[in-house]
């Protein structure tokens, strides 16, 4: 079943929603306004946590909790947006600016409020020049409002928030390689800890949440912890958009409340309307290339944090990616890996080396179809020299796509070296 | 910090809370493999090769109290991922095991990761044989690569990074060690890295490239062989390689070094650790710089100039010329016809056998080792007098430490203080940087306080005043006077007068004054452009250490930045006209070199002996009095400009053709070991001396020996003599037999030191044989598996730091301010001979470093410039009272106006033309061609 009213994609079916005039009809701005006016950042920071409001980036973690890090009285705060939405499979962030930049903003600035904090950045995957766009109109407009700059509303407040696009590397959307490549620097993750909250920017505490976590702060705030917690689940409230895409027949994203079975995004008419062609499903991947993947026996599995992991993988950033039977398992964790390769930072050697060295031989089996007696323990052992020993998460998630691969279709290597 | 106890494989020890995991096992004795992990660097975490499992104990939640097993052992929870161990820092009852099979498979995988791209050529790499990345994988590593050969990642090689430093991509496993060290240790941020992933490279990111003058070090710490020295490249093999110690002489720091040698060949230079000096760095010039060791224009054989023309003689002849020459001189008109001259590179053995044969055997005071230009300056005594105290260790001061480096640019003048400072103050020291321009130290000072041009002494003044007036005066615990001469004259202007005339705000100044007072450990560094402002500049500094309580303590006191890597020792040992061995001053003073030449010119000097100097090249008066003089001997290396207008040109050894001590700028003497025979008939300068001494001695006798020390007056009565600050109480009253002529080897002429100058005391060979405690680079814990090819172990000797000399109680210390030095001359601009480490240094010659040696500029503020409407490039006129020479202008943005810099010591652009003192006023007149 559809949504009756969603969070996110906010007045989905409205035309001109992304009109700062229409947004500000429909309530647009209001809920920061009375916030600024009413409310203490104490109080909204409550409210986000008692919501339960989960990081929509991929970990899933608690952003009133996140929030909450803050060390008390160390100023300045910053607050980042990360917009870097490079993940495969994971295209939400995107439509989620495309339809309605204001709520984007709006969410900045109320959580930059509500955190103390008076600069916020949004950064941008540099590919999303169209996005950019409309976000700096977005904010153009509502300085032209009052709603950003120096005392906001003549509340005392005053926020400034900038648009930065990057360059084009998957690892600046890891918290840390973001700040880096917005301090001007290589974009690398830093060592942690300290942890962003403590020292983040410039050596300062910092939030980073992802677009779509943002963009569910206003709708928290206007209507409250119980409206919005009877969305989805206990453990994963509220609506979470999916980004389908392989061989269904409609990919797309989806806004759904936390919790609804895979089959349902996968097979109802309203979302990926089945697969293609009726063809068998194969493999899910249900949180972006980095999750672990699933089979067509994991279809009934909820889609929320728990279900999702209880079945061996993770939401992520919640986006499917369904494939069926006309896919070899080795050429899709060839294609994978072959990302995880490309975007490697090289700052660590298991990452930098593993993804190498993995390409080169799933190359040779998926592209050219030679195997070496070798290759299968070789590939075992490439993976588990790489899983647990890198720097950051992007090494971590190169493991899943041929540990995976091997695991569920052995047979599909064992008969690349067989010939 | 508390010290914690750890359990590492089953061992447990007590180490410091919050040391890191790799450092921790180490104290243990047990190694835990590292690539990027360096131990003067903060850890990144980056190369994985150090992973270990982790354990803490299981605490309860209610009483957070360690959960006890049956056994009565507390419960640990592992973590549940490998931890790196340069990264963890250690705590209370932390499990580590570095042994388990999952920690041997992440470690073994981790290099067989790393030998994946790694080109395996080791049979061809520079580092082959002392290479982390060879040692570790025998000892961590995978028997065989599973990888495919025709796999491999190959990139073009070498790509120069620089002059002097090439990389090899394929060999580079990308630590960073390199980029890290030039950014934090050198600050000199020219390292960077491009692209990403398996194409992750290091580049040089300055123009010209790799523009840092501590770009070898980058070479050793890199743990393979992908940053190699386009000064050994291919050179030799490192197995092949013998390591003799020696001691650098090209600036006060007196790094240890290895001269690595094949057989007799001199195949590069290796820093060897001394913490307590330059730890385990070393500069590029030190590094570098001794190629003129073996270059093909050494002086091989004694010359005899026969008319126009030199032909070449036996040692037998030169040398009986020399003493017959000089006894006949002698005879005819005296010891004060004669005059010497030393270079202050010289090692103290020759310095001081230099001295005695002037003194006792020639009845000569003439001696010095200044070069007699016009901007000599007076001979720095405070440097020696308030001498960092014996003990001192810069490697173990941080917090609680406060430096001064007033008019100095360590970076040009003594490279290694540039990261030894940078250290301390990443230890938690303050240092507070006092200069009238920008140098590169100034961007590590905990605070910059630039004096306008001039404003020197006001300054140094102001900060007297504020102590005086916190009443630091009534703790000077030691002997002094004139204490109420300089109160009377501190106090005749008010501090808002006195910061005024400095240029700086007085809340700085009293910043300053305040650290000086509230530290635990003090030091003033002084160099250069101090030096200029005159003794007037100097001894305000000097009461500056004594009233704030920073004199006659290990780790606290004055570091004079002199010339040369023996000025210390030449001051010491007597090579100065004013004075004797162990500052004794002398009733009857001799010429010091700056009125040497006008008396050669005029004939009262007959006859020069300059060992190591070369006057001729940049002095007119030089040249005069060298054509004047009746007789000249020069003892050189190389074929000078003075020696080109001697009678007699005796060929010294080089420092690593024999053994010698060398007296550094905190008085710590330290011992330099012969790598190799002397070229060709060359001598040692100390046998030199010896010979000619022994051969005059035969000759004749003087008809009062050792006059001068018998005159050697008590302190009160030797009030006329003012270079020699301190003042010996010790009254001579009988001289020691003199000694004979007949040392075999420096270590006589040393243990004769040691007991005849006083504060040399003890300084024998053997005791500066000690190493003391083992170094921390040191070799212990199969650590020579991990820094193999970085700096050398010590095992010849870490020095002596000697006591300074007011701590002997020997000395009085006078207060008494003098007057600032007049400046009579109105031209609008003050001249500053910038002092450079790659100027005109005859002994760079046939190293790299010639590629970058100054070019002749005249420096100019950005206002001067606008004012006389001169653009870069433009050639321009400086113009003194005693002459004038002209040059291309440059321009620089952070340059005060009234400042005109022009490199020092360049051949082809002689200040001393120019210069009518220490100080000079010029005008600048823009060329218009």
């Amino acid at each position: 079943m559809p949504l009756s009213e969603y969070i996110i994609m906010r007045e989905l079916n409205h035309p001109d929603i992304n009109q700062f005039a229409v947004y500000r009809r429909v309530g647009g701005w209001e809920t920061y306004a009375a916030a600024l006016r009413e409310q203490t950042p104490a109080a909204l920071v409550q409210q986000v946590k008692d919501s339960g409001l989960r990081g929509r980036g991929g970990a899933g973690f608690p952003t009133g909790v996140k929030w909450g890090f803050l060390p008390k009285g160390v100023y300045p705060r910053y607050l980042l947006c990360n917009c870097d939405e490079s993940e495969p499979g994971t295209f939400n962030n995107h439509q989620i600016i495309d339809r309605n930049p204001h709520q984007v903003i709006e969410g900045v600035a109320l959580s930059a409020y509500a955190i103390e904090c008076h600069t916020a950045y949004i950064y941008m995957r540099g590919e999303f020049a169209s996005a950019a766009l409309l976000l700096e109109q977005a904010i153009a407009e509502a300085y032209a409002a009052g709603f950003l700059g120096k005392n906001i509303l003549g509340t005392g407040y005053d926020l400034d928030i900038y648009i930065h696009r990057g360059a084009g590397a998957y690892i600046c959307g890891e918290e840390t390689a973001l700040m880096e490549s917005l301090e001007g620097k290589l974009g690398q993750p830093r060592l942690k800890p300290p942890f962003p909250a403590v020292e983040g920017l410039y050596g300062k505490p910092t939030i980073i949440n992802n677009v779509e976590t943002l963009a569910n702060v206003p709708r928290i705030i206007e209507k409250g912890v119980a409206w919005y917690r009877s969305h989805g689940t206990e453990k994963s409230p509220g609506t979470k958009c999916f980004s389908i895409s392989g061989h269904v027949n409609r990919p797309g994203n989806y806004e759904l409340p936390f919790g609804v079975p895979l089959r349902e995004l996968i097979e109802s008419p309203e979302y990926a309307g089945g697969m293609r062609g009726g063809r068998p499903v194969k493999i899910i991947i249900p949180g972006g290339a980095s999750a672990p993947w699933l089979t067509a026996k994991h279809l009934d599995t909820p889609l929320d944090y728990e279900g999702v992991a209880a079945a061996g993988s993770m939401l992520g950033s919640g986006a499917v990616i369904v494939l069926d039977d006309s896919v070899k398992a080795p050429h899709v964790a060839y294609k994978m890996d072959e990302f995880f390769k490309h975007e490697s930072c090289g700052k660590c050697t298991p990452c930098r080396e593993g993804t190498h060295w993995l390409v080169k031989v799933l190359h040779r089996m998926a592209e050219e179809g030679h195997g070496e007696a070798n290759d299968i323990p070789t590939l075992h052992s490439i993976y588990r020299q790489m899983e647990g020993n890198c720097f950051c998460l992007l090494g971590e998630s190169a493991v899943m796509p041929i540990k995976s691969a091997l695991e569920l279709f052995p047979e599909e290597f064992e008969a690349i070296v067989k010939g | 910090m508390p010290d914690v106890t750890i359990t590492v494989d089953g061992r447990s020890f007590s180490v410091p809370a919050g040391t890191n995991v790799v450092d921790a096992a180490r104290m243990g004795g047990i190694a835990i493999p590292v690539f990027c992990y360096h131990p003067r660097m903060p850890a990144v975490g980056m190369c994985r090769m150090c992973l270990v499992q982790v354990g803490m104990p299981k605490l309860d939640p209610a009483t957070r109290q360690p959960l006890m097993d049956a056994q009565g052992q507390p419960v640990i929870a592992l973590m549940p991922k490998l931890q790196t161990g340069c990264t963890t820092p250690v705590s209370e009852g932390m499990v580590i095991n570095t042994k388990t099979e999952e920690v041997q498979f992440a470690q073994k995988g981790v290099l067989e990761f790393l030998l994946t791209s790694h080109p395996l050529d080791c049979p061809v790499c520079d580092k082959g044989g002392e290479c982390p990345l060879q040692n570790l994988t025998m000892e961590w590593g995978p028997g065989q690569s599973r990888f495919d050969y025709n796999d491999k990642v190959h990139f073009e090689k070498p790509v120069p990074l620089g002059d002097l430093i090439l990389l090899d991509r394929e060999r580079c496993i990308l630590c960073s060690r390199c980029v890290r060290f030039q950014d934090e240790l050198a600050d000199d941020s020219v390292l960077g890295f491009d692209h990403r992933g398996r194409n992750w490279m290091i580049v040089s990111k300055s123009d010209p490239p790799f523009a840092s003058k501590f770009s070898g070090n980058t070479t050793d710490i890199c743990p393979v062989g992908a940053l190699t020295t386009a000064d050994f490249r291919f050179k030799a093999r490192v197995w092949e390689l013998s390591s003799k110690p020696g001691i650098c002489t090209l600036c006060p720091v007196g790094c240890n070094l290895n001269f690595d040698m094949r057989h007799d060949r001199l195949m590069r230079v290796m820093p060897r650790e001394n913490g307590a000096v330059n730890d385990i760095w070393l500069c590029d010039k030190g590094r570098f710089g001794h190629r003129f060791i073996e270059h093909e224009s050494r002086l091989h054989a004694p010359l005899i100039r026969h008319g126009d023309h030199f032909v070449e003689a036996s040692w037998e002849e030169a040398l009986t010329l020399v003493a017959e020459k000089l006894a006949a001189v002698q005879s005819a008109r005296g010891g004060s016809a004669i005059a010497g001259l030393a270079a202050p590179r010289l090692s103290n053995e020759d310095l001081y056998l230099f001295q005695r044969l002037f003194r006792e055997q020639l009845g000569s005071n003439n001696l010095d080792h200044h070069l007699g230009s016009p901007d000599d300056g007076d001979h720095d005594d405070l440097g020696g007098l308030l001498a960092v105290g014996k003990g001192t260790n810069l490697m173990e001061l941080g917090a609680g430490t406060t430096v001064l480096v007033f008019g100095a640019d360590p970076e040009e003048e003594a490279p290694l203080y540039l990261l030894r400072l940078r250290a301390l103050v990443q230890r938690g020291a303050q240092l507070f940087v006092a200069n009238q321009r920008a140098t590169k130290l100034e961007r590590s000072a905990t605070q910059a306080l630039r004096y306008s041009v001039g404003g020197e002494l006001a300054l140094a003044r102001a900060l007297v005043r504020e102590l005086l007036e916190r009443g630091a005066a009534e703790r000077i615990k030691l002997k002094h006077s004139g204490l109420d001469a300089l109160r009377k004259q501190v106090l005749a202007q008010t501090p808002e007068q006195l910061a005024a005339a400095a240029g700086i705000a007085h809340e700085q100044i009293v910043a300053l004054a305040t650290a000086l007072l509230e530290a635990e450990h003090g030091l003033i560094m002084y160099g250069a452009e101090a030096r200029s402002a005159g003794l007037a500049l100097i001894e305000t500094l000097g009461a500056l250490a004594v009233l704030s309580g920073n004199v006659g303590k290990p780790n606290s006191g004055m570091i004079a930045l002199l010339p040369g890597g023996n000025s210390r020792g030449a001051l010491d040992l007597g090579v100065r006209p004013d004075a004797r061995p162990g500052y004794v001053l002398m009733p009857q003073r001799g010429l010091p070199a700056q009125q040497l030449w006008s008396a050669a010119r005029d004939g009262h000097v007959r006859a020069l002996w300059i060992a190591g100097l070369d006057p001729a090249a940049c002095l007119p008066d030089a040249r005069e009095a060298l054509t004047a003089a009746e007789f000249v001997v020069v003892q050189e290396l190389f074929m000078s400009e003075t020696a080109r207008m001697a009678d007699v040109v005796l060929p010294a050894a080089s420092v690593a053709e024999r053994d010698g001590t060398y007296t550094n700028a905190e008085r710590r003497v330290q011992r330099s070991r012969a790598a190799r025979a002397p070229h060709g008939q060359s001598r040692p300068d100390w046998q030199i001396f010896q010979d000619v001494a022994q051969m005059l001695a035969d000759m004749m006798v003087l008809p009062h020996p050792r006059v001068e020390a018998e005159g050697a007056k008590p302190a009160k009565a030797a009030k006329g003599a003012k270079t020699a600050k301190g003042q010996n109480e010790q009254v001579v009253t009988r001289p020691p037999e003199p000694p004979r002529w007949d040392y075999l080897t420096p270590d006589e002429v040393a243990a004769e030191i040691a007991e005849r100058v006083p504060s040399y005391g003890g300084v024998t060979y053997e005791a500066l044989a000690a190493t003391g405690n083992p170094g921390v680079w040191g070799r212990q814990a199969n650590e020579a598996v991990f820094y193999d090819g970085t700096s050398y172990e010590n095992t010849e000797g870490i020095g002596i730091a000697l006591p300074s000399l007011i701590s002997t109680g020997r000395f009085t210390l006078s207060l008494s301010p003098r007057p600032a030095p007049v400046v009579k001359d109105e031209r609008p601009l003050l001249l500053l001979a910038q002092p450079l480490a790659y100027g005109g240094d005859p002994l760079l010659r046939g190293s790299l470093l010639e590629r970058q040696l100054a070019q002749p500029a005249i420096v100019i503020s950005q206002s001067d410039a606008e004012k006389l409407n001169i653009q870069n490039g433009d050639r321009v006129r400086i113009v003194s009272a005693v002459g004038e020479l002209s040059a291309a202008a440059r321009v620089h943005a952070d340059l005060p106006p009234g400042l005109v810099m022009v490199p020092a010591g360049l051949p082809g652009l002689c200040l001393s033309r120019i210069q009518t003192g220490p100080r000079t006023r010029v005008s600048l007149v823009k060329v218009v061609v």
